[in-house]
């Protein structure tokens, strides 16, 4: 049993001060940079002490999960604010002004930290990063994700998946296509934030060539996830947009009802990107999955 | 004889706050540049007493509520200066449009900052019990207005859908049970009704009752948010015919950066609301042009052109999330094509996508002006085409 956090995680009061501030010319872009290594050291810390089994840093300077991707490709541009799902948060949809886009450079330690431990890194999924653009995933698989993924040093990389889950027209033979032009790097995990992956299983969501997939389960059943499942599952446990805290004791129920369905290996995750509560409440989501991740293996001694 | 066609134009909602409000209402320091601002723009915009003010900034106690509400003035001021009929004063004596509301009321508890976009974040508050108003928290700033506004005024309140749906629920939803998809949609949406009617009969219609008291005719509910859920709209209208029923006033609601088709059919019932006012320009181009192809973000008017209550459009013609300062030109041709799509030009006001909070008062003042001017602008350009028909 592993627990991490995938996503983007929230940005304390003082870096959202600072962030604020450099916008007014209030301060410097100095003054921002070290605020946000002071939120990432105390991000790291916070995992550290809850024992996640993968550090993440939080993408703490991303202002959207597509943003520094479509920002440093050739014929990707940012497109109109756009709300991003139900939620109250908005992003920069991206647009394609060529048919095969190309990441100029792959993103440095800016945008993917290096960590004291081993890690995780957080990229959205072709599937993703396709949509709005009028391409195919594969021409964004190929031409951006294949080149960052190339220069990636991680233990798995989290390719996120907020729009696959809520398109009734899904064709998941395209994000197969896709899929397998990222393979041969980093494991990969398909996490499909806020919604109900049922449909998706039935027209085989479990056959897609990443190594682990991540469901939401404040929207999926459990009796969903088909029985037996054979691939590492990131179960999304933390509800990211609801500021009720999670009780230990109701993950590991549920953890028990995922093993009683024969899954093996079950990794602790968000249903998505923390970013949609506050830090406050996001840091004491985190120190639950730490201890619903101890609670669940006590339970199983 | 066909009447002389005249657009009218007026603000949405927030305008930036000076800096020496924020440093006053933070307990910072001010230095000259905030004296020099208040000096500068107090001329610019006819501050007819500016003076006592910069007389204020140099001493070293300031009240907070007295420079916000010199604040208040200079925006109705600035706005004035613009040439924008009906006003309001850019909400410098709220908090935010969110904060201040939930501020007044009761049932909330505050659960931290979350973000809008990009830099930009709000406060967030859940609700942990039964909700109502503490106070009516527009009459203050109402009655300040009225005393110093030369303009029609126009009074935004946030409505009850938006505060329900930008705050966590932590009364009517179950606080454990929901894992394993526990809960039902179904189950969701009751909460979320149960929580928006609260909110608009125990704290949005009071509100209301008392400003029309107060001699206030034209109120703005805001509704930001409510396009969030696709499967809630009915609970966005029903809390908007709850809020305002059998109450005498002209309302108006601003709806802004959403899908909008996905409020048809459901405001076909919003028949309390005479004026919706919308953002477009954000997902329009830059190009002149009066065509659809020209104008792709106003494809969607036609909509409102049919509703069966025969609602005025307040049309969206500056995009508030960039510097760029639409030239004149551009209003017009946007105004045009608007008035092509209605037919009737007496069912269209002209407006800024949302309120100008996020630009700084120099890009806020160029782009209410050119607003003003272009507005002009289509208004000569109709009514020599109407004169040379005559002709």
């Amino acid at each position: 049993m592993q627990a991490f956090i995938p996503g983007l995680y929230p940005r304390s009061e003082t870096l959202v001060q600072a962030t604020r501030d450099f916008d007014r010319g209030r301060t410097t872009s100095e003054a921002v940079d070290e605020q946000v290594e002071r939120d990432l050291s105390e991000l790291v810390t916070v995992q550290q002490q809850a024992g996640l089994d993968l550090l993440a840093d939080g993408m703490l300077r991303w202002q959207d999960v597509f943003r520094p991707l479509v920002e440093g490709s050739e014929g990707l541009e940012t497109g109109a604010l756009t709300r991003f799902l139900d939620t109250n948060t908005f992003y920069r949809a991206p647009s394609a002004t060529t048919a095969e886009p190309r990441l100029r450079a792959p993103l440095g330690e800016r945008y993917v930290a290096p960590l004291p431990g081993p890690r995780l890194v957080t990229l959205p999924s072709p599937y993703g990063l396709a949509q709005g653009t009028g391409l195919p995933p594969k021409a964004l698989a190929e031409g951006v994700l294949k080149p960052q993924l190339d220069a990636l040093d991680a233990e798995l990389v989290v390719l996120e998946e907020p729009f696959l889950a809520r398109d009734e027209n899904a064709d998941l033979n395209s994000v197969e296509e896709a899929l397998r032009t990222l393979e041969g790097g980093p494991k990969l995990a398909l996490w499909l934030t806020f919604g109900n992956a049922q449909p998706l299983f039935e027209q085989g969501l479990s056959d897609l060539p990443v190594h682990a997939i991540g469901i939401d389960f404040y929207a999926t059943p459990v009796t969903d996830v088909p029985e037996g499942f054979d691939k590492p599952l990131l179960a999304g446990v933390l509800d990211a947009r609801s500021s009720v805290l999670e009780e230990p004791r109701e993950i590991a129920a549920f953890v028990q009802r995922l093993h009683d369905r024969g899954i093996e290996e079950i990794a602790l995750v968000p249903n998505g990107d923390l970013q949609y509560v506050s830090e406050q409440v996001a840091r004491e989501k985190l120190a639950r999955l730490g201890k619903a991740r101890t609670a669940t293996v006590d339970a199983a001694a | 004889m066909t009447q002389e066609v005249k657009f009218l134009t007026h603000e949405v909602g927030s305008l930036a706050k000076p800096p020496w409000l924020v440093k006053t209402s933070a307990g910072k320091p001010l230095d000259e540049s905030d004296v020099e601002h208040a000096r500068s723009w107090g001329e610019k915009v006819g501050v007819e007493d500016y003076g006592q003010l910069v007389e204020l900034l140099q001493q070293e106690e300031r009240d907070p509520d007295e420079i916000a509400r010199w604040a208040s003035k200079y925006c109705v001021r600035l706005q004035e200066s613009a040439g924008v009929e009906v006003i309001w004063d850019g909400e410098q004596q709220r908090s935010e449009m969110y904060a201040w509301a939930i501020a007044h009321s009761n049932g909330f508890e505050p659960r931290g900052t979350v973000r809008s976009f990009d830099n930009k974040y709000y406060s967030k508050s859940a609700a942990t019990g039964p909700v109502s108003l503490r106070e009516p928290y527009h009459d203050g700033e109402f009655s300040f207005l009225k005393s110093v506004a030369r303009h029609e005024l126009k009074i935004p309140i946030t409505g009850a859908y938006t505060l329900a749906v930008w705050s966590y629920d932590e009364h009517h939803l179950p606080k454990e049970g929901r894992l394993g998809a526990g809960l039902s949609r179904k189950d969701e949406i009751e909460a979320r009704r149960e929580l928006t009617l609260d909110i608009a009969r125990n704290i949005i219609r009071p509100n209301l009752e008392s400003l029309i008291g107060l001699g206030a005719t034209w109120i703005q509910i805001d509704e930001p948010g409510a396009s969030t859920e696709e499967d809630e709209l009915d609970i966005f209208v029903e809390s908007f015919n709850v809020s305002v029923e059998g109450l005498d006033c002209f309302f108006s609601t601003h709806l802004c950066f959403s899908d909008y088709d996905l409020f048809f059919p459901a405001i076909e019932g919003m028949s309390g609301c005479r004026q919706y006012c919308v953002g477009f320009a954000n997902y329009d181009t830059r190009e002149l042009g009066t065509s659809g192809a020209e104008r792709p973000g106003y494809e969607v008017i036609s909509k409102w052109r049919d509703l069966p209550y025969d609602p005025i459009l307040g049309l969206g013609v500056l995009d508030i999330h960039t510097d760029f300062v639409e030239p004149p030109e551009l209003v017009r041709d946007r105004i045009l094509y608007a008035v092509e799509v209605f037919g009737d030009p007496a069912r269209i006001h002209v407006c800024p996508d949302c309120g100008l909070r996020t630009r700084s008062w120099d890009v806020a003042y160029e782009k209410l002006r050119n607003m003003v001017e272009g507005t002009r602008l289509a208004e000569e350009a109709l009514n020599r085409a109407h004169a040379g028909a005559r002709g």
